[in-house]
């Protein structure tokens, strides 16, 4: 008994671990087989439980007898789960029952928790098939934009679609992805939206020319201090956008609230000008910097989404520029605005809170006011003052000279794609229809797929419109059908084994551009030539060099490490200001893609992730992580002395994306850093355990709160594995900055031990602790990309697959492009 | 688009009817005269991160309690309302669990229960079905943290888009659209319709091709094939009706805090005139700009105030606007007369005050903040229910008691097991 106590304690130690991702066939010396049911718990129930909850008496109406192994319904399942969680509470036996050994009672529990997961797993399987698989969202989006060639950038026709519903993080698994009559009824619309963007007009436009000088209406509180200062004779910005209150941090064109008529490029200019940049106000009141020129940036408005002065939707780049300190210029850009748009102005770098700083200004200037300044305008509205004598510093803008729309190619893109070169002709109609269904289809159309589409055109031709209208209708319909929505991934022929070509096609452009496939995947799935391993490994390689692979980078890293959620728990304003104000979200998600785009280009070690000697940063980025001598907004790769940082674990996006905004959890930490870089998610928390009341008045350390976790065995058997991994991650606060100590009093201690008894003083060396299991990381993140590449989930039929891309892979030298390569050309991205 | 905007305004709000209330959607005024009492009517309100229970939960139990901090807004309708402790779906997961306030059921279990995740009001709503033309309104947050309230569900387990803002809100209830409108609206129809029957024949033919898993998940789509079909005929109709004349000039959209009010009134207008009878209002966390209250720490920060006195103070700050806001709701309702009846339209309006979060601080979704005022029911007390577990009442069984007064013949609701005992009616 003895020995066998000591060899399962050993084994438990190293390999306890419930995989939702793949069946654990054995627990130490237990299979999870029926055989082991009546060897080990059948003897245990009837020891310590059957007496209460058998044949003879049934309290709290539950009975156990009975019970078998494998679990024949869902009650049974529910009973197992019962016991499961009443033992790990220590609940049952009843304290004045005869307990059962520790030992023993934890193989028991070890056993129930393998068995009950591989029963919930079972219930979920699909049996290493891919069910039908609608377009995700995202998938969608990608697949307009390359279908109708045109700017999405204030455009996204998914935006009224419900949330998806993710499997492990995952936004692609076919048989999760719903429809529902309301979803349908979005696809309606959206592809009106769209067919109508895309398709406004047979004649092109003559341009126009709008121009505004004086008599600016910003926002009501604004307003009647410019009247004030200077008649509204300028437009004014004062804050950096997505501050607190908003005030004069967008400053909109009020007389062009409509809009531009049509959608095209726009000529659009500028005269403006700095002021007061080298201010010598106090700077922790008047917090603009001296040191950063002023940089004003063009956005654009809707009236659709309220008011112009406040944040919106869509708020892209169309221009940034460095504003001259030396009086107005002229700033000039062309840009694209979709029908209805109109540009407003931010100012990137502007005050984070600018109230409070025109009262400092005023009040400086009546302590001292300069004697040509007239008395009685000393005595108007303190901002106003600010603003005319202050004088506070700001962007001005005099003057906005707008014209368009012009076009690059006329016809645009989009008519040349669907239309063609020329003008649209009715009788071009079914040619228009059938060459549209081919690219949205993607795969060659039927006669009656065409029909059915024709069909839609003439009854709107009967129902009195025209034959433009008509055909337009027609490609609506087509992105309304089944055989647009869902990818067709049928086999070579019925009951085949073996994916078809136009199959291939399409799971490989959906894996690498979460979108459709071009010309010349189609042309090589025509001539059967994708199933050749020669010709996959071409297309990968110009899939990968495509800038259109970078939404593969984001799409990917949205799933596996959660980046997605980035921004869901947005930081305490007051505390972390410079993640507003410095734009720090947008910088840690751009540092990590950058890794990652970087170590598929050059093929790198997946090891990188772990543990790596460089990664890319801007100047603010830099500045969260303490590094000196990087300027401005571009990213640069740099090298790290510091190992503090490098991979995966010391970039701020994970940091943030880990944390709630408000403080951290080792335990969130430590459960992400299992689910998504080890593969080897902890058993869920039993039910009714008293929860943790944050308490951050006293001294207690979080280590000191979640040292129950320590005092109790069944919870220490999972918090051991997890508790320790976040502990190492501690000294970084919710924004991945680094800190050593919790609010200046107590030190942080980022010491612990992993349950194989490697221990760590920090989180360096819990790095190269981790890098001890680098098995189990490529394990993980070949399951994660396997799973994105055929949207669903890895199951245990996908073991030997698995093993051998691992096996594979190691022998060419772990790089990231290798492991594209390998899982592309696997039997597995072959089969329906 | 016009025609968009009158689209949205049936389906978006539209709860899915069963086939049957389809053939006897019926106008108006017809619903009414068939009634020989007035029409049941229900309101759920909601937040994302609950109320700070020591303010908020009464010691003492029965009609004599103190009122609380959190309550006394409430103290003038001291008899119209009863607060319950101890009540809740026993569910772990924060604010991942917040959204099934109203249903007891997780999304992610959706799949495994009769009804799936459907919430209270939307199974409401499916019982009036096209007899008003909105089955439901839910207006509010549509996002916040981790996804905000998501506060209603479908059966088919869609969460229920909610209307955002008072301008929208005001254009469903009052704005007929203009004979140009109209016209487009109409063409928007027969386009659908057209659209449609190309879909669908599309559809039987992919179904030919398919085999298994995949078949049966086709069928999803033929349910929302099905489902945009009926709807689109309830849009036809409806859109020849009239809607009522609007009370004032149309609203302009300020912010969520600021607009709370103006929201609560069109709610009572809605009712009032039998627009819809099932309305619901969810308010998110993250929606909720703290600055209107003069403080710069957000929501949810202070959600985790971590029991520092400024902290919570500032906390319960925005928690009495919400419950001072709702006060003034109630006082709306009954100074509306029910048409045809001797009460007041609280006397007929169930509504429901509550969370689907029990303690935001610590992030459970335990003893749950609940209230419930009007509706027909014998109300004016602290209610506790046991604490012990295995003795404690599940709070479908309240929701139970809420639907089979408002007409619905049910015996069960999401985990109910029976209705709430000793809640009684009039």
């Amino acid at each position: 008994m003895r020995i066998y106590h000591a060899l399962l304690l050993s084994a438990l130690c190293g390999s306890v671990s419930v995989a939702v991702s793949a069946k654990t066939d054995s627990i130490g010396e237990h299979p999870i087989n029926a055989e082991a049911f009546d060897n080990h718990i059948r003897p245990f129930l009837k020891e310590y439980c059957i007496q209460c909850h058998g044949p003879e008496k049934q309290k709290g109406e539950r009975q156990f007898d009975a019970l078998n192994y494998p679990i024949s319904d869902d009650n049974a399942l529910i009973d197992y789960q019962d016991i499961l969680d009443l033992l790990n509470l220590g609940d049952m036996p009843p304290e004045d029952e005869v307990q059962p050994d520790p030992i023993e009672k934890q193989t028991v529990v070890d056993w129930l928790t393998a068995a009950v997961a591989d029963a919930y797993h079972s219930k979920e399987i699909t049996g290493g098939e891919t069910v039908l698989r609608r377009l995700n969202h995202r998938e969608y989006f990608n697949t307009i934009s390359d279908l109708f060639q045109m700017d999405m950038s204030m455009f996204d026709p998914t935006e009224a679609f419900p949330g998806e519903r993710m499997v492990e993080h995952q936004d692609n698994i076919g048989d999760t992805l719903v429809t529902s009559g309301y979803l349908l009824d979005q696809y309606f619309d959206a592809a009106d939206r769209i067919v109508e963007k895309a398709l406004p007009f047979q004649e092109k436009p003559e341009p126009q020319s709008w121009n505004f000088a004086g008599d600016f209406e910003q926002q009501s509180e604004l307003n009647k201090r410019h009247m004030v200062a200077h008649k509204q004779r300028y437009l004014n910005i004062y804050e950096a956008p997505n501050t607190i209150r908003r005030f004069g941090a967008y400053a909109p064109l009020m007389a062009f609230k409509e809009g531009v008529p049509v959608g095209g490029y726009y000529k659009i200019r500028t005269l403006a000008e700095a002021v007061n940049r080298f201010h010598n106000f106090n700077p922790k009141k008047v917090t603009n910097d001296p040191e950063e020129p002023m940089r004003m940036r063009i956005i654009p408005g809707h009236k659709r989404f309220g008011a112009m002065h406040l944040p919106q939707p869509y708020a892209p780049d169309l221009a940034t520029f460095e504003l001259s300190d030396n009086g107005p210029s002229w700033y000039t850009t062309e840009t694209w605005l979709d029908q209805g748009f109109s540009p407003r102005f931010i100012f990137l770098n502007g005050s984070m809170d600018i109230r409070p700083a025109f009262r400092e200004v005023t009040n400086l200037l009546l302590a001292n006011p300069d004697p040509s300044i007239p008395p009685e305008e000393l005595e108007e509205d303190f901002m106003a003052v600010a603003i005319k004598h202050g004088v506070i510093p700001h962007i001005r803008i005099h003057e906005v000279e707008i014209s368009g729309p012009y076009y690059e190619e006329w016809p645009t893109p989009t008519w040349k794609t669907i239309v063609g070169k020329g003008s649209f002709k009715p009788s071009q109609t079914r040619r228009i229809i059938e060459q549209f269904a081919t690219r949205a289809y993607r795969r060659p159309v039927q006669k009656k797929e065409v029909n059915r589409l024709m069909a839609v055109v003439d009854a709107r031709l009967d129902q009195g419109h025209s034959p433009f209208e008509s055909m337009k209708d027609g490609l609506k319909a087509a992105l309304c059908s089944p055989t647009f929505l869902y990818l067709e991934e049928s086999p070579v022929a019925p009951e085949a084994n073996q994916l078809s070509d136009y199959g291939i096609a399409s799971r490989l452009s959906y894996f690498l551009w979460s979108s459709l496939p071009d010309e010349e995947l189609l042309k090589l799935a025509k001539r059967n030539k994708l199933s050749n391993s020669t010709t996959l490994k071409t297309q990968v390689d110009r899939m990968l060099q495509d800038p259109r692979s970078d939404r593969f980078v984001s799409g990917f890293l949205d799933s596996w490490l959660t980046l997605r959620n980035l921004g869901d728990a947005p930081p305490d304003r007051k505390k972390f200001e410079a993640y507003y104000s410095d734009n720090l979200e947008e910088a840690m998600r751009t540092e990590t893609e950058l890794f990652t785009r970087n170590a598929l280009n050059e093929n790198l070690n997946i090891d990188n992730f772990i543990d790596s000697d460089f990664t890319f940063v801007n100047e603010a980025l830099a500045d969260l992580y303490g590094f000196e001598g990087i300027e401005g907004d571009g990213f640069q790769r740099i090298d790290l002395d510091d190992p503090r940082r490098g991979g995966l674990l010391g970039q701020a996006s994970i940091l943030t994306v880990t944390a709630n905004g408000v403080d951290t959890s080792p335990v969130l930490r430590g459960v992400w850093l299992l689910e998504n870089l080890l593969g080897t998610p902890p058993a869920p928390p039993p039910p009714d355990v008293e929860p943790l009341n944050p308490d951050i008045r006293g001294a207690t350390t979080i280590r000191d709160q979640l040292a129950k976790h320590r005092a109790t065995t069944a919870c220490y058997e999972c918090h051991r594995k997890i508790d320790p991994l976040g502990f190492a991650l501690e000294n970084f606060d919710p924004i991945g900055q680094w800190r050593t100590s919790y609010g200046d009093r107590v030190d942080i201690d980022a010491s612990g031990e992993l349950p194989s008894g490697e221990s760590f003083q920090n989180v360096v060396e819990f790095k190269q602790a981790l890098m001890n299991r680098k098995d189990a990381f490529a394990r993980a993140l070949t399951n994660k990309m396997l799973a994105y590449s055929l949207g669903r989930r890895i199951e245990i039929m996908d073991r030997p697959q698995i093993d051998e891309l691992l096996a594979a892979l190691e022998a060419e030298g772990n790089g990231l492009r290798d492991l594209v390569h390998l899982i592309v050309s696997s039997e597995t991205f072959a089969k329906p | 688009m016009n025609r968009r905007v009158f689209l949205k305004s049936s389906f978006a709000t539209l709860a899915l009817p069963a086939l049957e209330s389809v053939a006897a959607a019926i106008p108006l005024k017809s619903t009414i005269a068939a009634q020989s009492q007035a029409p049941r009517r229900m309101v759920c309100v909601g937040n994302s991160f609950g109320m700070y229970p020591e303010r908020f939960f009464p010691t003492e139990t029965g009609p004599h309690y103190r009122m609380t901090p959190l309550l006394s807004p409430l103290e003038k309708h001291r008899n119209d309302f009863t607060v319950f402790s101890h009540l809740d779906h026993d569910i772990k997961g924060g604010h991942f669990s917040v959204h099934s306030f109203l249903s007891g059921v997780k999304m992610g279990d959706a799949k495994g229960m009769p009804e799936g995740n459907i919430t209270v009001d939307q199974r409401a709503a499916e019982h009036v079905g096209a007899a008003t033309r909105f089955p439901s309104m839910t207006v509010g947050s549509e996002d916040g943290l981790h996804g905000g309230c998501q506060m209603c569900w479908t059966r088919t387990g869609v969460r229920v888009p909610p209307i955002e803002g008072p301008r929208e809100m005001f254009r469903k209830l009052f704005i007929n659209e203009n004979a140009k409108a109209q016209e487009e609206a109409a063409d928007n129809f027969a386009l659908r319709g057209t659209i449609l029957d190309a879909v669908k024949d599309e559809a039987k033919s992919l179904e030919r091709r398919l085999s298994g898993q995949d078949r049966e998940k086709l069928d999803e789509y033929f349910t929302s094939v099905r489902d945009v079909e009926t709807n689109l005929e309830l849009d036809k109709r409806w859109s020849k009706v009239s809607k009522p004349e609007a009370p004032y000039a149309e609203p302009q959209d300020r912010s969520l805090v600021e607009d709370i009010p103006v929201l609560y009134d069109l709610i009572a207008i809605a009712l009032k005139t039998d627009s819809t009878r099932v309305a619901s209002f969810e308010m998110a966390g993250t929606g909720f700009d703290t600055s209107f209250f003069g403080l710069s720490s957000g929501y949810h920060s202070l959600s985790h105030h971590g029991q520092k006195p400024e902290r919570i103070e500032s906390l319960v700050e925005i928690e009495m606007y919400q419950m001072r806001e709702f006060a003034i709701f109630l006082d709306k309702l009954k100074s509306i007369r029910e048409p045809d009846s001797n009460g007041t339209l609280l006397d007929s309006t169930m509504v429901l005050f509550g969370s689907g979060m029990g303690n935001g601080n610590a992030h459970v979704n335990t003893d749950l903040p609940i209230i419930l005022a009007g509706g027909g029911f014998k109300l004016g007390e602290h209610k506790r229910y046991p604490e012990e577990r295995g003795k404690r009442v599940p709070l479908c069984n309240l929701y139970l008691s809420m639907l089979q007064q408002f007409g619905v013949e049910t015996d069960t609701f999401g985990i109910s097991t029976g209705t709430l005992r000793d809640l009684e009616v009039a």
